[in-house]
């Protein structure tokens, strides 16, 4: 307004140039004065939007200056980091380096000394290859047949001793290398041996089995290895024919001589007991005397013999059984009333035990089980000092029949008691109460009750007493 | 009369003691000292009673027994075998072949033996 004013005042001054009315002026200054306003408006706005505009641009201008920053603080942090990623790098690079280093040395040192033991295996090689040519040479060459067994029983070895026995080739034993023992026994030669071992391959110890005429092996197994690693059973085939037919010379010798020897020890039985009843005319008491001590000696030879014969019997197998259906009661009780007035004599009580309960029948051959109760109750009576007493008792334990005879006799020495059944064995300590003996009536009698499927064994103290038992298996019904 | 026994046996002083035995009893004993004349003997003589032995020289007790048993006139006359053995298949054979009784010559005296006769055929 004061522009327009001022305007105005010019236009004043110059009023009289133009001829214009007052209100013609007025009308014109106050259009003037409009449109200046109007500008002045537009002008405004335009300033307005101008500092808008430059507050704009400020801000941009701000972001982009922030955003350099930023980029730049960025870049810096980048370039730190791949600073430091290349000293790490380059420091693992030497330490890599470093460690080769002492890797190739280190694989230097192993590499020498994996030769070594390379050189230490091969000569270790070498000497069990010579080990095992030399357990070989020696299976091979072994007197004795040797056949050996995995532990699932199948053949692996089967050495040339054992192929002649069994009279095969080279070829035909290869072919049975692997083979059960089960499969075995369809082979004929091989029935025997694959019975006796049996499918689970049972321990044997000295079994003999008859392979041909002139021809008797003796078997035995040895199992190999321990409990937790088994290596197999060993099969060791003995040639005993030679044994047999000593022992078969021996035996028959002894019988023959045996039933020789009895022909004039029953003359002389028969002469002696004649006499001395009387019968060939009176004799004085000393000559009676004389020819009863010649009588018991006779007797004693006889009894020798007998022994002798039933030892030689048993071993021959030729101890035929007679077997029948007994109650042992009955015939215990009768040995031990012929023995009453034996012990009688040397003052000892003789008791026999009735069984509590009713016994079971057992199936023997009276004559043989005669002989055993007999043989223990002689015994006794021999080597249980005077005034002693002997108690033979029939039982029935375990479903057995069992007879015990307990005295109170010297017993068996402690050092003596494992051999007390084998043959012509006699204790030390009895062998000086009784001279006359052949030590074999235990032999015979574990012989004999074993044939019959039963048991015999004692219970000793020195100088306190022996009982003797043994068992009998019951009748089958 | 006395009866008669007859006595199969070899050996001669077993043949002496025992004729002597039975003599004195009052039996009338023949004697043969094998199994051929044994067989003579019984079919002769019908003793009542043959005592036998087994291990003889020419025949055998058994196969005297064998015989005897073959023949219906002799097979009843009662036989006890005196003998130096007794084994348990012996025993079978001779309990077969009807034989009363069986002494093991070591095991029994004349005087047992004249008890089993007098058992057998009486005095």
């Amino acid at each position: 307004m004061e522009k327009n004013d001022k305007k105005l005042n010019q236009k004043d001054e110059f009023g009289p140039a133009f001829s214009f009315s007052k209100e013609e002026l007025l009308l014109e200054l106050e259009n003037l004065n409009r449109m200046m306003a109007a500008k002045d408006m537009q002008i405004i706005q335009l300033k307005e939007k101008r500092g808008e505009e430059i507050k704009e641009l400020q801000a941009i201008k701000a972001q982009l200056e922030e955003a350099k920053g930023i980029l730049e603080i960025k870049v810096e942090a980048k370039t730190k980091e791949l600073r430091n990623l290349t000293e790490s790098l380059e420091k693992q690079i030497k330490e890599r380096t470093k460690e080769l280093q002492e890797k190739v040395e280190e694989s230097e040192n192993s590499r020498v000394a994996l030769m070594n033991m390379l050189e230490d295996m091969e000569e270790l090689r070498r000497r069990t290859e010579q080990e095992k040519e030399k357990t070989l040479a020696i299976i091979t060459t072994f007197s004795d047949g040797l056949l050996f067994f995995d532990p699932l029983n199948k053949l692996t070895l089967i050495n040339p001793q054992a192929e002649s026995y069994f009279e095969i080739d080279l070829n035909a034993s290869k072919q049975l290398i692997g083979e059960k023992i089960g499969d075995l026994r369809k082979n004929p030669k091989f029935e025997y041996l694959a019975d006796l071992l049996g499918p689970k391959m049972k321990k044997i110890f000295r079994k003999e089995i008859p392979m041909k005429q002139n021809l008797t092996l003796e078997v035995s197994t040895v199992a190999v290895g321990n409990e937790q690693s088994k290596v197999g059973t060993l099969v060791i085939l003995h040639d005993i024919t030679r044994e047999k037919t000593v022992e078969r010379m021996k035996t028959e010798f002894v019988s023959i001589a045996a039933h020789q020897l009895r022909t004039p020890m029953s003359a002389i039985k028969w002469t002696l007991r004649m006499i001395l009843d009387g019968d060939l005319g009176p004799i004085t008491s000393e000559q009676k005397d004389f020819l009863d001590k010649s009588y018991v000696s006779n007797e004693r030879m006889i009894s020798l013999i007998n022994d002798l014969l039933n030892v030689t019997r048993i071993e021959e197998g030729r101890h035929l059984y007679n077997l029948i259906l007994v109650n042992l009661e009955d015939l215990t009780s009768n040995i031990v009333s012929s023995y009453t007035e034996i012990a009688k004599r040397k003052s000892l009580a003789l008791e026999y035990v009735k069984p509590e309960q009713k016994l079971p029948q057992v199936k023997v051959d009276v004559e043989k089980i005669r002989l055993v109760i007999s043989n223990l109750i002689e015994n006794a009576i021999k080597y249980t000092p005077v005034k002693g007493s002997i108690a033979v008792k029939v039982s029935v334990e375990e479903g057995r029949v069992q007879v015990a005879v307990k005295d109170t006799g010297v017993g068996i020495l402690k050092d003596q008691q494992e051999r007390i059944f084998t043959k012509f064995f006699r204790g030390t300590n009895v062998m000086r109460m009784e001279t006359e003996g052949t030590g074999l009536g235990l032999f015979i009698a574990k012989n004999i009750v074993e044939t019959h499927g039963g048991k015999i064994w004692f219970e000793s103290e020195e100088g306190k007493g022996t009982t003797f038992l043994f068992n009998l298996p019951t009748a089958a019904v | 009369m006395a009866k008669k026994i007859l006595l199969v046996e070899d050996e001669d002083l077993i043949i002496k003691l025992l004729q002597k035995k039975l003599v004195s009893e009052g039996y009338d004993v023949t004697i043969a000292s094998d199994g051929e004349e044994g067989m003579k003997a019984l079919r002769q003589n019908k003793p009542e009673l043959v005592l036998l032995d087994i291990v003889m020289p020419k025949k055998g007790g058994f196969e005297v027994l064998e015989e005897i048993n073959q023949d219906a006139d002799l097979r009843n006359i009662p036989v006890i075998i005196i003998s130096n053995s007794g084994q348990p298949m012996e025993l079978d054979r001779a309990q077969r072949l009807g034989v009363k009784d069986w002494l093991i010559k070591t095991e029994f005296d004349p005087k047992e033996v004249l008890e089993k006769v007098i058992k057998q055929i009486g005095k």
